[in-house]
């Protein structure tokens, strides 16, 4: 076991570093004058933009930024953002992004696990009825209809039916409730789609049926046997996700005014903020390896037949 | 001096009647007529204005709205217009505009100017002192230095500042200071100055002093009867405290705590990409003009959701698009649209003279070929994309806005002959296009519709794209536009109109989208043969936009070269009285328009806006940031008919109050 | 087991001799008349919503590809007259006209057709390229650890940042398109068949059935590919709608369509500005999406379920 998560680590660190030096050279390989908004650009001079590009230690060889980089960042400075919020220290900034987001991202992913599991074990108590029936369609509404349309509805009419505000304000709990929804939709969808399919196929299982035979009812079956089974592979995301709670959604956040990371990333690398792309890009691979470890930890936990060995 | 003023004050008595050409039909009456309104109906407009101010209840929170995340508060660097609309609330200039957009004192209490206006000199009020973001009395007053420190800050390159040009240009000796300091910054350079003396040198070189402790004097490079409204408008000529800025580095303005205020206005509270608020300053010299207490700010990103919060009364303000104006018709909303009124920035379409197509590359160096594309386009239609009720109050043909320029009588610089020709013509006209796009054909192409002198070729455009042209009619043109999807949309409107104009014969007109910021990389490095942008007349002064767009020009994105233009120009700057110096202007500007080297076709303006404060209450910044100085807000929002009392009152007003001055 | 090696020396042989495995008997046992193939298709037309949603993709396919061929309207034809912009439907525009006075009818069959051609290319890239990776990713145990590494290292690079240099090197056309979006659907698709392959071959049936001597090739072609392929049409029907919906996101980033081609998420896009005041105008863009996407939603998770042999008994 020691040797194991010894052996892992190693390998996620290497994973680590491969991704984040990627990164950083491609980085290096945009043009220079993506450094700068549009504004500036039209109203300085070619020399005035080599003066800023130097001032900003970005005409220096990428070896040379790497190194200054890596060392500030074992000194625990992730440096100053360059375009997107120019000269905020990066880590004041995700101090501020990352809770928001976080709270939004955890109370989805509960509201979405709870209702998406209630759904799913619905829609297979009650396969080809209602129930099913009636999950399937809201699941195909999520998915075929384009986000955008069911969004805006929400925000602007489910507001004004329940007289709930529009945009997110941090000190009225009641503005939670919408953004928080929007988010949990698709999980909903997700984890009811799978589960269904997972215990649907597990149904067809020998022991399942063994079970009936023994005469247990349908529901202790379902419960006991099918649910803790078709649970297995949906565990194994767990961990990610919830670590993955700080990405934050960019439409929903845009929409309700969340002062959160959506779209911090993309907007980042649109913009050539090389600084902020760096120290996201780290964090979520960093997160992204511990995520998969857990994921392998819990189901090892609750998968008995699952041991952790190397080469098995 | 006083002559200065008069002149501005006069000037600016004509920017509602030039507003009204433009087809307004609220404004039309008090201007169409002005003799009537002038003698009677004064007293009744006047009247009916006067109730509906005293009829309404006044608020003293004011809550808006911006769009798109910003950044830092300092005002130097920042290119943000939702910062430099708050900055502009917080940190007083020297001078601002009254209601009617007269500049009147604001740190300094007075100021003169000498015989060719290239010295001025302002006299500091006294006890102005900077505050906190709690509100508190740093005992730090605000000094003549603060206003030479701010020049000090921007002339180093280290501080990046933003917009420098114009200022860098315009203040003697600031030029060679900000570049022998950054050819030491530059390893590449070799130099003998040496840092530190050059900054020590920067009282005795710059021309900017504090003759005393309450007494700035700018000296410039050249005459500039503007200056008072390149103060207005540019956040370079703010007053820093030095030593504070300095002691913050690159924190400095990073958000509200790290910065000080000295206007009515400190920054309460400052959430990022959230919200901001404003309270008022105690300490402000000119309290009893406060009206509001507080100005809340929040982020709403999208467009929508801010007009459904207007509807709810959770902001204060909204702007409508063209379409939102539309389904709002036969609504509750509909009395209360009112159209945006100005709009100083002007749309183009750059045409690139040294491009890679050889196909557009021979056509373009012929006249005839430009103004093929000059009269192909059916402005009208272009513009009912923005306003389809009334789009001619959008249509603009020349580079500088109307209604911004004045000279000394009151005259609108771009009624100036020939730039006034320019502004009437009717440049929708198929047919011409098609006469003027055969006469180029025939001076450039063989009988067989090859174009001489070129060879089929694969033009490299990238990032853009790459296209292959054949060397034969039709003229291949790849214009180039982001991929905004209302651009995109007057890209198809355009190629639909030079194609049905021309003929698809003689022209194949080729979108291409680019995604992100254009300018760096197809403006720039030239990959497009015609572009689409927008730029805006700065301050009261033509100079701000044409100086830039000489054959070796900052603005010149086509890279034309017009040596008559530059003439003109030069011969403008030199010239002896600002008259003089219009005309100068007025022709160099007919000139390139009428050669069609650059085809200015709209103005930016664009849709309409709801409002709960009470209009011309503040001041009028025609070229700078909006102040919440003086703002009546309401419990009820604005209607139309109210606003054109309102306005024709405003009018007369004004009227009345220029004859005084 | 210990029989064939050492024949039993009280049985004559004169009078035993030793079975050969007979292909064609050993077929015989159990259900006569068995073949997995027709079975699965009878089990899958027997519901009444599928034979319907595959008669309508079917007739939407045709719709698509036939209407550009035959229909005369051009859906790019602007008008230059803005009294025929934003128009409501009507005889001679059976959907109305956009902002520019296109037909959007004929936009829609444009676009469906563009962007169900892009969907499919992707779907057989990400499913078939991602089937071969993870096949052999499944049966080999040496390449697991570079797998993993390979799938964690490529999962980690946001998509964005090559995307972005990639819009700068070529052109938009539906080739960057497809690269940019195939760049990366394959290894997500290969770890999950590479799980699944992995379960079935250390199932039960299947290590006693390599036990009992049977061929690789059979064991694969026999008990494991029936078992994938409903995963496999799953997979693709599902990749379909999705890669139609992010087509809009690569816009966005630089790589996408040129802006004349038309796309259901262009038209979307397009007519999502103007949603409130002409909601006709994505009607039935969104209609077709929709179709799409719950029809292969369905399709696929029914021919899953017939495809699956434990439901066939």
């Amino acid at each position: 076991m020691t040797k194991y998560i010894l052996s892992r680590t190693l390998r996620s660190l290497l994973t680590v570093v491969i991704v984040f030096v990627t990164v950083f050279m491609l980085l290096r390989l945009m043009p220079l004058t993506g450094y700068f908004p549009q504004e500036i650009l039209k109203e300085t001079d070619e020399a005035t933009r080599m003066t800023y590009l130097r001032n900003q230690g970005l005409l220096d060889h990428p070896f040379v930024q790497l190194w200054r980089f890596v060392k500030n960042l074992f000194q625990g400075d992730l440096g100053r953002s360059l375009t997107v919020y120019p000269k905020v220290p990066i880590a004041t900034l995700l101090k501020e992004k990352i809770p928001v987001t976080a709270a939004f991202g955890f109370s989805s992913m509960v509201l979405g696990i709870i209702l998406g599991i209630s759904l799913g074990l619905l829609m297979v108590r009650y396969k080809d009825r209602w129930g099913d029936r009636l999950g399937t369609f809201y699941i195909l509404v999520v998915r075929a209809v384009p986000s955008l349309i069911y969004l805006f509805f929400i925000q602007v009419w489910i507001s004004k039916w329940f007289n709930l505000p529009l945009v997110f304000y941090k000190d009225r709990p009641e503005s939670w409730i919408l953004p928080t929804i929007c988010l949990s939709l698709g999980s909903i969808a997700y984890y009811a789609l799978w589960l269904r399919r997972f215990m649907v196929d597990e149904e067809n299982r020998d022991y399942v049926k063994f079970a009936q035979v023994k005469g247990l009812p349908k529901k202790v079956v379902l419960r006991r046997h099918v649910f803790k089974n078709a649970m297995i592979p949906l565990v194994i995301y767990l961990p990610s996700d919830l670590l993955f709670i700080i990405s934050g959604s960019l439409v929903i956040e845009s929409l309700y005014a969340i002062p959160g990371t959506g779209g911090l990333l993309t907007n980042a690398i649109k913009s050539q903020d090389n600084n902020l792309v760096q120290v996201i890009v780290l964090m979520y691979a960093i997160l992204s390896v511990i995520g998969v470890f857990l994921g392998d930890l819990l189901v090892a936990f609750v998968d008995p037949r699952i041991k952790l060995t190397e080469g098995e | 001096m006083k002559r200065a003023l008069a002149l501005l004050l006069a000037l600016l008595l004509v920017i509602p009647m030039a507003a009204c050409q433009t087809g307004n039909p609220s404004a039309a009456d008090p201007t169409e007529a002005p003799a009537p309104t002038a003698t009677q109906e004064p007293q009744e407009v006047q009247n009916a204005a006067e109730g509906i101010i005293g009829g309404k209840k006044y608020l003293k929170v004011y809550k808006t709205s911006f769009s798109s995340s910003y950044s830092s508060f300092n005002y130097f660097s920042t290119a943000y217009s939702t910062v430099r609309s708050i900055v502009s609330n917080c940190i007083d200039g020297l001078v601002e505009p009254d209601i009617y957009g007269v500049y009147v004192p604001s740190i300094a209490e007075s100021w003169e100017t000498n015989e060719d206006q290239t010295v001025w000199t302002f006299k500091i009020r006294e006890g102005v002192n900077w505050v906190d973001h709690e509100g508190k009395d740093t005992g730090l007053a605000v000094t003549a230095e603060d206003f030479v420190d701010g020049i000090r800050y921007i002339g180093d390159p280290q501080n990046d500042a933003y917009s420098l040009r114009v200022v860098r240009n315009l203040i003697e000796g600031l030029y060679d200071y900000y570049w022998n300091l950054d050819d030491i910054d530059d390893p590449e350079v070799q130099t003998d100055l040496v840092r530190d003396e050059v900054i020590a040198s920067f009282d005795e070189t710059v021309g900017v002093k504090a003759l005393d402790e309450y007494t700035v004097q700018y000296t410039l490079t050249s005459s500039a009867p503007y200056f008072l409204s390149l103060i207005e408008s540019s956040m370079l000529l703010l007053p820093v405290e030095y030593d504070y800025a300095m002691e913050m580095g690159d924190d400095f303005a990073v958000d509200n705590e790290h910065m000080l205020y000295c206007g009515a206005y400190y920054i309460s509270h400052f959430e990022r990409d959230k919200a901001i608020t404003l309270t008022k300053n105690p300490l402000y010299w000119d309290l009893e003009h406060i009206t509001v207490d507080t100005v809340e700010y929040q982020m709403v990103p999208e467009g929508t959701t801010s007009l459904e919060m207007f509807k709810r009364g959770e902001v204060d303000d909204t702007s409508v698009e063209a379409e939102e104006y539309l389904s709002m018709a036969g609504t509750e909303w509909e009395d209360k649209l009112i159209p945006s009124e100005r709009s100083l920035s002007t749309n183009y379409l750059w045409l690139d003279f040294q491009g890679e197509n050889p196909e557009f590359n021979t056509f373009i160096q012929n006249e005839n070929f430009r103004k093929a594309l000059q009269y192909s386009l059916n402005r009208e239609a272009i513009a009912t994309l923005r306003d389809p009720v009334n789009p001619a109050r959008i249509l603009r043909n020349t580079i500088n806005a109307e209604d911004a320029i004045f000279d000394g009588n009151g005259v609108d610089y771009t009624d100036y002959e020939p730039l006034k020709a320019i502004k009437e013509t009717n440049y929708s006209n198929p047919e011409l296009a098609r006469q003027y796009m055969e006469a180029a054909v025939a001076e450039l192409c063989e009988a067989d519709g090859t174009i001489k002198g070129i060879e089929a070729c694969t033009v490299d455009y990238l990032p853009v794209g790459t296209f292959e042209v054949d060397g034969k009619l039709p003229v291949t043109v790849i214009y180039v536009g982001t991929d905004d999807e209302s651009e995109i949309i007057m890209a198809q409107l355009m190629k639909a109109m030079v194609e049905e104009a021309i003929g698809t014969d003689l022209i194949n007109f080729e979108i291409a989208a680019f995604s992100g910021w254009t300018y760096g990389t197809v403006a720039d490095p030239l990959n497009y043969d015609i572009y689409f942008d927008s730029l805006s007349t700065g301050y009261a002064d033509p100079s701000g936009l044409l100086t830039r767009m000489t054959t070796d020009g900052a603005e010149n994105v086509g890279c034309y070269e017009v040596p008559e233009y530059d003439a003109l120009i030069e011969k403008s700057l030199n010239a002896a009285t600002f008259e003089e110096r219009l005309q100068y202007f007025a022709e160099a500007e007919a000139y390139l328009c009428n050669g069609a080297y650059v085809i200015p076709f709209i103005s930016s303006l664009r849709g309409y806006y709801m409002t709960n404060s009470m209009p011309f209450t503040s001041p009028l910044t025609l070229y700078g940031n909006s102040k919440y100085k003086g703002t009546l807000v309401m419990e009820e929002p604005l209607t139309y008919d109210e606003y054109k009392t309102l306005e024709a009152a405003y009018d007369i007003a004004r009227t009345e109050a220029l004859k005084e001055n | 087991m210990e029989s064939k090696k050492m024949p039993n020396a009280v049985l004559n042989p004169l009078k035993f001799r030793a079975a050969v495995f007979d292909t064609i008997n050993s077929e015989n046992t159990g259900f006569s008349n068995y073949s997995y193939w027709r079975s699965t298709i009878r089990t899958f037309f027997k519901n009444k919503a599928v034979v319907v949603l595959v008669a309508l993709v079917f007739a939407m396919i045709v719709m698509s590809i036939f209407y550009p061929i035959f229909s005369d309207v051009d859906p790019t034809a602007v008008s230059l007259f803005p009294l025929d912009w934003n128009l409501r439907p009507s005889a001679e525009h059976w959907f109305g006209t956009d902002t520019l006075g296109r037909d959007i009818w004929a936009r829609a069959w444009y676009g469906c057709r563009n962007s169900s051609l892009l969907g499919f290319c992707i779907a057989l890239s990400d499913v078939g390229f991602g089937m071969i990776a993870g096949a052999l990713w499944g049966y080999n145990k040496k390449l697991d650890p570079f797998m993993i590494e390979l799938y964690n290292i490529m999962t980690n690079i946001p998509s964005t940042v090559y995307l972005v240099l990639l819009a700068y090197i070529m052109n938009t056309s539906f080739l960057t398109l497809f690269i940019s979006m195939a760049s990366r659907g394959w290894i997500v698709e290969a770890r999950f068949f590479r799980n699944r392959i992995l379960s079935l071959r250390d199932s039960e049936y299947n290590i006693a059935s390599k036990c009992l001597g049977t061929p690789m090739r059979r064991i694969a072609t026999r008990n494991i590919i029936p078992h994938i392929v409903s995963l496999i049409i799953m997979e693709a029907a599902l990749c379909i709608p999705y890669s139609i919906g992010s087509e809009v996101f690569m816009g966005f980033v630089g790589v996408g369509m040129p802006v004349d081609a038309i796309t259901l998420g262009n038209i979307v896009n397009q007519g999502r500005a103007s949603f409130t005041l002409h909601p006709y105008q994505m009607l039935l863009p969104t209609v077709i999406l929709c179709i799409i996407t719950v029809a292969f939603y369905v399709i696929g998770n029914k021919f899953a379920d017939a495809s699956d042999p434990r439901n066939h008994v």
